[in-house]
């Protein structure tokens, strides 16, 4: 029943009058909204017009700004309505929403621009957050499970000989069962390598110093044999590398910590009683142990 | 109790245009000098590979990227009332693989990052405050106002918003201040999430593209599409996106389209749109008449959904949308994730007729026979996957599967509650029935805006249903057996052939089309039993047909008498909740040539893997939460992909 009720687009009305009260409704304190008037201001038919503009790239013809209009006060009555029948009161999506917008309003108020220090500081408390990724350049050769049954173990060893002798090593792309794998990784990440080839092949891939061929190293996918030619290790980069990521962080740890001070501002003007909860066992329990 | 309620709606697509360049054989050329030279020595200035290095200059896709097109956060209106309280920043850390707090108060993290997100957030009632802090001249007039200011611009923002709200409720509030009109509000929301998303945007490492929900749902119908820009957020701002309710918006597709060629117009910018849940549409999703008219689907309609609708989301949490065994009754694997009892709202049972115009393989047939009327086709859509989660995590895989709301976070109780019920039209959803999937496969050249968007225009995607296997999938006139056993079967690929979701015109006389086929496992996940290539066309008499043709597969099972092959078997124990990768293969490439290829006939031609059985989420509920669930609760998944099709037209 709670169900259909929502569906209907009488309460989708209410529900979006009930959202344009704080944005609207308080702020219109005092602008002289008497009931049983409803004055559509200029300033509320210049509103609609921008919106308009904005949504089709041009400006509502009168047709449309008529509709616009009647719209608007279809809703202003049915929101005057609701309100006088208490709709809005009691709804937790009603309530929800009124919340969500106060929580938006402190925690999206714009901070300043952050300082080289601000950002070297926060670098310094959270280096992990921030420390480049180590990187290997290597290539493999794919080895499918299935074509090697029994000769594994010698097919491998023939073809390091023949890959780690100067004088007589074939091409590579000569060497090997067919794959779509990727066969050439250029300062590739760790995450990128555990990506593609599974996080056993990484862990074994990387203990190889850079050299000749080496192998065989397992992954999801067979066996492969591989040749590592560079090794870049993790490193705390310089702010200046990472200095969007830097401030992205900072905004948001400032972000979420203005929501909760505002939070905590907010709930001093109250008083809370909890009445103990009657519930399971454990729930009391649970209660008794901790303040709240 | 309250989650029966609300329900949202989800969707997508994509697509853009850039010809893919295969490495070309360039070095030819005529040797007019004077001079002779043995073969040899020919041989060696003009080789018959033109560059040493095979991998120098090829400028095609070498691994596919993953993401989701279609992940609701706090910002949209039913994920909020349903207790989603992750915004988009949140959204685009966890896609990045960062560790995130749930909605549910519980650890959150992706067993790896995906590469992109576009967070999709319905444009109706999207997130409402007015932007107070913007320094308008009336509010710098006010003596407070432009003390908050001056707070703000210092860093005391949170202090300012605080001083605000004590203002408001003692009714001190400045009058100057007072005038902020709704329409701010909206535009706020909207600027905040593409904020978010320039924020998270770090090309080459991973993409937030913008993007919203247009949400028509007229009567509960789903015909709900995602927007999506190619655009930064210069051009984003410009415009606020576009909703349902008129006058100011529409229910009607046709009226997105044109919303989306005035931005395009306006902006200079690029925008596609991506449709989901015909499963959902009772009917409306695909049609051969028009819901809105009762008429025929004319030429236009044709062009403008062909121009602004390239691709098509194909499987999500409500359900999946590839085929439908009603529909394919000899597709023994047709019958997936499926959520066939109604309309989105469950207010309209759904009858068999309506099955035809919801389900993408039906759509893409249906193409062929309007494109044979109209000139153009329509339903001329490439696959991809995506989530529709409105709890700000993308997270799809079945043992990290965090629901598709907030209240189907995991919990012991999730997995046995009710979705949605209707008692008029005994409709009922169990949470059991929702789905783990899915993600967007893009074969991009780079990780940015403008790669990814690229590809999804010119439909070089595919769907998962969770997995991040690579599927390939070329066609062609001259594909051999041989390409099949190259290293590298991608640059032989894009060499002789187009990549999923291109064209073929008309072949050489007397030559079907070949097809090169290859994937590859999800490195975590699940071998593959096989690679099917359906195929639709319209036969001599204007009859509709579908085929699905099994082209290689694990181990040397043989087709049975009636062409069947047998089952890879199943190595799930429930019970645990584990399987292993005895059986299937971890890797399947294949040439297949059409052996009922007739020239005159349009056609199309998608590819289907299908991985070895593994758990599915509801086994991994069952076993870390000690309960046991309601009877008929499947506990095993064949994860999958569905390729954009190849098209073929007779030339």
């Amino acid at each position: 029943m709670m169900r259909r009720l929502l569906r209907e687009p009488l309460l989708h009305f209410l529900l979006l009058g009930a959202m344009l009260f704080a944005a609207h409704g308080i702020l219109a304190r005092g602008a002289g909204s008497e009931p049983g008037r409803i004055v559509v201001t200029q300033g509320q038919i210049e509103s609609m017009v921008m919106l308009f503009s904005r949504t089709w790239q041009r400006p509502p013809s009168d047709e449309e700004l008529q509709g616009l209009i009647r719209n608007h006060v279809r809703e202003e009555v049915l929101y005057r309505e609701g309100v006088a029948l208490g709709l809005d009161r009691d709804d937790p999506i009603v309530r929800r929403r009124v919340a969500q917008k106060l929580e938006f309003a402190t925690e999206h108020a714009e901070a300043a621009e952050p300082s080289d220090g601000d950002l070297q500081a926060y670098l310094d408390l959270h280096p992990g957050v921030f420390m480049a990724e180590p990187k290997i350049t290597f290539r493999h050769i794919y080895l499918n499970p299935r074509r090697h049954e029994k000769t594994l173990a010698s097919d491998v060893q023939r073809m390091l000989n023949e890959l780690n002798s100067p004088a007589s090593a074939p091409a590579v792309s000569d060497l090997g069962d067919p794959t779509t794998l990727p066969l050439d990784f250029d300062k590739a990440t760790a995450s990128r390598i555990k990506n593609t080839l599974g996080y056993k092949f990484w862990k074994t891939l990387d203990q190889i110093a850079p050299g000749p061929w080496t192998g065989p190293v397992e992954s999801g996918y067979g066996m492969h044999l591989v040749q590592v030619s560079e090794r870049m290790e993790p490193r705390i980069p310089a702010l200046a590398e990472v200095r969007e990521a830097v401030k992205r962080d900072w905004l948001l740890a400032r972000r979420l910590e203005a929501g909760e001070r505002s939070y905590r501002k907010l709930l001093q003007r109250y008083t809370v009683a909890i009445e103990p909860p009657r519930l399971a066992r454990q729930a009391t329990e649970a209660a008794s142990k901790g303040p709240q | 109790m309250k989650r029966n309620l609300v329900f949202a709606a989800v969707s997508l697509m994509l697509g853009s245009t850039i010809p893919l360049t295969a490495h070309g054989q360039s070095a030819g050329g005529r040797l007019d000098d004077a001079g002779t030279m043995d073969k040899k020595t020919v041989e060696r200035v003009f080789p018959s590979k033109p560059i040493y290095s095979p991998y120098a200059g090829r400028k095609f896709p070498t691994r596919p990227l993953f993401g989701d097109t279609h992940l609701h956060t706090a910002a949209s209106f039913d994920a909020g009332a349903f207790g989603a309280r992750l915004g988009p920043r949140d959204a685009y850390r966890f896609a990045r693989g960062e560790e995130v707090t749930a909605s549910s108060g519980q650890p959150a993290k992706l067993s790896r990052p995906l590469d992109f997100l576009v967070v999709a957030d319905h444009s109706d009632n999207m997130g409402v405050f007015p932007d107070l802090f913007a320094g308008k001249p009336e509010i710098l007039a006010d003596p407070t106002g432009r003390k908050w200011y001056q707070m703000i611009m210092d860093g005391k923002g949170a202090d300012a918003a605080f001083e605000m709200i004590m203002s408001f409720s003692a009714g001190t509030f400045p009058k100057q201040m007072t005038y902020a009109p709704d329409t701010r509000a909206y535009k706020a929301a909207w600027q905040d999430n593409v904020a978010a998303a320039e924020q998270y945007n770090e090309p080459g490492r991973f993409t937030a593209l913008i993007g919203y929900e247009w949400t028509s749902n007229t009567g509960g119908n789903n015909l709900h599409r995602n927007v999506i820009f190619r655009d930064n957020g210069d051009r984003a701002n410009q415009i606020v996106p576009y909703t349902t309710i008129a006058p100011l918006g529409s229910d009607n597709p046709r009226d997105l389209w044109k919303w989306m060629a005035a931005y395009e117009q306006k902006t200079g910018g690029s925008v596609l749109a991506i449709a989901h849940n015909g499963n959902l549409s009772n009917g409306r999703m695909f049609p051969i008449i028009e819901s809105f008219t009762g008429r025929p689907v004319d030429k236009e309609y044709a062009e403008q959904r062909a121009k602004w609708e390239r691709l098509y989301e194909a499987t999500q949490t409500k359900g999946d949308g590839e085929a439908h065994p009603v529909l394919s009754p000899n597709d023994e694997f047709a019958n997936f994730e499926r959520w066939d009892f109604g309309n989105l709202d469950a207010s309209a049972a759904k009858t068999k007729d309506m099955l035809e115009f919801e389900y993408a393989r039906s759509a893409l047939k249906n193409g062929l026979k309007l494109e044979a009327q109209l000139g153009t086709n329509p339903y001329k859509f490439g696959m991809v996957g995506s989530s529709d989660a409105h709890t700000g995590l993308t997270a799809m895989e079945e043992d990290n599967f965090f629901g598709k709301t907030t209240p189907q976070e995991p919990s012991p109780e999730r997995a046995t509650a009710t979705f949605v019920e209707n008692p008029k039209t005994g409709i009922k959803v169990m949470d059991w029935q929702v789905s783990s999937s899915g993600y967007a496969a893009v074969w991009a050249t780079d990780n940015t805006r403008e790669s990814i968007w690229d590809a999804m225009q010119r439909r070089e995607t595919y769907a998962t249903t969770g997995s991040r296997m690579a599927v390939r999938f070329f066609g062609g006139w001259d594909f051999d057996q041989a390409d099949a056993q190259t290293r590298s079967p991608a640059m032989t690929g894009y060499a002789k052939g187009v990549p999923m979701g291109g064209d073929l015109g008309g072949g050489p006389a007397g030559k079907a089309p070949t097809f090169l086929v290859a994937a590859l496992k999800d490195s975590l996940g699940g071998n593959l039993d096989r690679i099917q290539i359906v195929k639709g066309w319209m036969d001599a008499k204007g009859e509709l047909q579908e085929k699905v043709h099994d082209v290689v597969w694990s181990g040397d099972r043989k087709p049975g008498v009636d062409g069947k092959l047998p089952s890879v078997g199943n190595t799930v124990d429930v019970a645990n909740a584990i399987w292993t990768n005895t059986i299937g293969a971890p890797e399947l490439i294949a040439v297949w040539s059409d052996p009922n290829f007739n020239a005159a006939e349009r056609a199309f031609y998608y590819v289907r893997v299908l991985e070895i059985p593994t758990p599915r989420w509801t086994a991994y509920d069952a076993k870390r939460f000690g309960i046991k669930l309601l009877p008929g609760t499947p506990m095993t998944v064949t994860e999958r992909a569905y390729t954009s099709p190849i098209w073929y037209t007779p030339g």
